[in-house]
């Protein structure tokens, strides 16, 4: 590594209204949703935290409740800046749209209402759409400084964020049409919307992640922002060295069970900072964006004590590489 | 872990046993049909494949189905691209004691494409079916229609009887459910009265007369549109033909996912997150009457032994491999923790199988094999 270089300026964050953030399940999407919430209300921000696949942990996570359906105050940070969260179950963001466009009452009480929910789940990427259509409306309102979309995990996220696209290409008239152009208007538009990408500096989620850049550029003309690399060991040139040669250099005996645990973790730390560096360097090469390292947490569970430290990692410069 | 943290996890429903846990090894002799599920980014695909090689050593001849394999996987399985790989490719060099292995990937839309060719008896009714837009985009994307052309191949590969155990990789998580559930909603969806309604034989939209269904299409034709009416009719219509048979294999697979020889694998990781996916998930298959066999949980990070003393090291090379070795061992140590959760809910009725993270990605043939080495041995108990 040590290509750390010029500190990406942390206001990428809060360019635009909407900031989607997605990636591969198991790279921690979430989490780096939630901790760029947090680093953006510590700037004083009004953010609203969406949660699309409505992962009600992220609420304790900020020190709330668990997410539901309704604007929730998770967190005041400093003198402005508040996160605020919630999910948007495609259900209901379908019977808003249905109640918005005056189909109401006596209608969805007939038998039709049962197939309602069989139209959404059956034209595919409406119910993505009815979701991005209803994030289109908070912005819209001014529901807050910026909107963090948490987006479905696997291997979803391209196929919400190409909801619209796909849709305006089945759908030719009605008002299924106009929002799909109004969404995909906005997610094309730099001032409204950016997207964040993570990923884990191990091959196939680096793979994935410039699959994933370039589909949804090319698709949807989405803006990206620098992308996040999640759980990177930090650097400590000192595992180059065995643990016998570095114990002599520091005029150290060290017992044999003492050479015996730091040889098992030497030989691990050793291979993951190799593969690190190999994905890093991949990125850099392959995808021209700025990248953010995010270092590797010591433990299994994130909590808001995590959290806070990733929060800190995303606007220290040395987390920065260049492209 | 205190009880009422598993209560949490839903642990409740799981008790009492039904099963006693069977090695890894007995469950591959002896099952027809195996299924993997698990929050995704686990190694999901990569231990299907290892453990259909592992079967194929067994002397078993194994069919390997993948949804979305990572590319270089896919190559090493010879199934790279989609198009030719529809049927499915033996692959070369696996297989001791007269077993055998092959893979295929699973392609939504040539599976639907092939079952109204192949079922519809006058060509050019299914030329305007395979052109419909409707019909067109509910193959290539919707969410449904994978999971529903799952089962048809499945149903397909599983009735040629020309392997003794198909490895069913499923997406992650809560599609696995909806993967799972397919073959009963697709039932549901075929008796639905609007759809009934739908396909009779009123000749266009203008004559459906139930009322129910003459409201659904208003909806649609609000929402998006007259032509998309007349197309949606259009299709269901088309599939009047079919469903008959669509309905019959359902329920036959939907059968077939509950029988005892059908065995699910269950893949997850130390991280709290998935592990509380995967609690989410055992429920929710334990409930559907599935049988959950084993748990592999992958990606652990190793545990260095403890270290004593050094404390007083703050400069220099020896500092690094103290601090290093702290922060693994905390790791790992807090992966054991999270990992407890997993072995309660495998009680004695699950073999769990637990894989160290591995130095590289998997993406050849022989990394494979030494896993499928590793899950045996592991699985043993």
């Amino acid at each position: 590594m040590g290509l750390y270089a010029l500190g990406v300026n942390e206001a990428w964050m809060t360019r635009a209204r909407v900031l989607v953030v997605a990636g591969k399940g198991g790279v921690g999407s979430s989490t780096v949703a939630a901790a760029l919430s947090l680093a953006m209300a510590r700037r004083g921000a009004d953010v609203l935290l969406i949660s699309v696949d409505g992962r009600p942990g992220l609420g304790p996570l900020l020190g709330g409740e668990p997410l539901d359906d309704r604007d929730q105050l998770l967190k005041k940070v400093g003198r402005k800046g508040r996160i605020r969260g919630r999910t948007i179950p495609p259900r209901q963001a379908f019977a808003d749209y249905l109640d918005m466009k005056g189909i109401g009452g006596v209608l969805r009480r007939t038998a039709a209402a049962a197939s309602l929910d069989t139209i959404a789940a059956s034209t595919p990427g409406l119910e993505h759409l009815l979701v991005l259509g209803k994030i289109k409306e908070l912005v819209r309102e001014g529901a807050a400084d910026v909107i963090v979309v948490d987006t479905p995990p696997a291997g979803h996220a391209a196929a919400f964020l190409r909801s619209a696209t796909a849709l305006q290409e089945i759908v030719s008239s009605g008002p299924v049409r106009t929002q799909a152009d109004e969404v995909a208007a906005m997610l094309g538009d730099r001032t409204q919307c950016q997207a964040t990408l993570v990923t884990l500096p191990e091959e196939t989620p680096v793979s994935e992640v410039i699959e994933l850049a370039y589909d949804i550029e090319h698709h949807v003309g989405i803006t990206l922002t620098p992308l996040i690399v999640n759980g990177c060991w930090p650097e400590r040139s000192g595992l180059a060295v065995s643990p016998r040669i570095a114990a002599r250099d520091a005029d150290i005996k060290l017992t044999a069970s003492q050479l015996r645990a730091l040889d098992v973790s030497a030989r691990f730390g050793r291979s993951r900072q190799r593969l690190t560096a190999t994905q890093l360097e991949r990125l850099a090469r392959e995808l021209p964006l700025p990248i953010i390292t995010l270092p590797r947490l010591t433990t299994a569970r994130v909590g808001p004590l995590e959290l806070a430290e990733l929060a800190d990692a995303l606007v220290d410069e040395r987390s920065s590489m260049a492209s | 872990m205190t009880a009422e943290s598993l209560s949490d996890l839903g642990l409740r429903l799981l008790a009492p046993a039904r099963f006693t846990a069977q090695s890894l090894a007995d469950i591959l002799d002896r099952s027809g049909l195996v299924i993997t599920c698990g929050p995704g980014g686990v190694g999901k695909t990569t231990t299907a494949a290892a453990l259909g090689i592992a079967a194929a050593n067994r002397g078993r001849k194994v069919l390997v189905i993948t949804v979305d394999p990572a590319r270089r996987l896919a190559d090493a399985l010879g199934i790279k691209d989609g198009g030719k790989s529809y049927e499915p490719h033996r692959v070369r060099g696996i297989g001791e004691n007269g077993g055998s292995f092959s893979a295929v990937m699973l392609d939504a839309e040539a599976t639907f494409d092939r079952m109204i060719i192949e079922r519809t008896d006058d060509p050019a009714k299914s030329a305007r079916i395979l052109s419909n837009r409707v019909y067109r985009s509910i193959a290539g994307s919707l969410a449904g229609a994978q999971d529903y052309m799952a089962i048809e191949r499945l149903h397909q590969l599983h009735s040629s009887n020309r392997y003794d155990l198909l490895v069913v990789d499923t997406p992650p998580s809560r599609d696995a459910i909806d993967l799972l559930e397919a073959p009963d909603r697709l039932v549901r969806f075929l008796g639905h009265p609007i759809y009934r309604a739908l396909t009779m034989s009123q000749r266009s939209f203008a004559r459906v007369t139930n009322a129910g269904t003459s409201a659904f299409l208003w909806i649609v034709r609000k929402l998006a549109g007259p032509a998309l009416v007349e197309d949606t009719v259009e299709f269901f219509r088309s599939l009047a033909g079919i469903e008959d048979g669509m309905r019959q294999r359902a329920s036959e697979v939907a059968a077939l996912f509950r029988q005892t020889d059908t065995a699910l694998v269950m893949v997850s990781s130390p991280r709290a997150e998935a592990v509380s996916e995967s609690a989410f998930l055992a429920n929710a298959v334990v409930e559907r009457g599935l049988c959950l066999r084993a748990i592999v949980v992958n990606m652990i990070h190793p545990l260095p032994p403890e270290l004593d003393g050094l404390d007083e090291v703050v400069a220099g090379s020896l500092a690094d491999h103290v601090d290093f070795h702290r922060q693994l061992r905390e790791l790992a140590l807090s992966e054991r923790h999270e990992m407890i959760a997993l072995t309660t809910i495998a009680g004695d009725a699950m073999t769990v199988i637990e894989i160290p993270l591995l130095e590289v990605d998997v993406h050849d043939l022989d990394q494979l094999t030494n896993i499928a080495v590793r899950l045996i041995t592991l699985g043993s108990s």
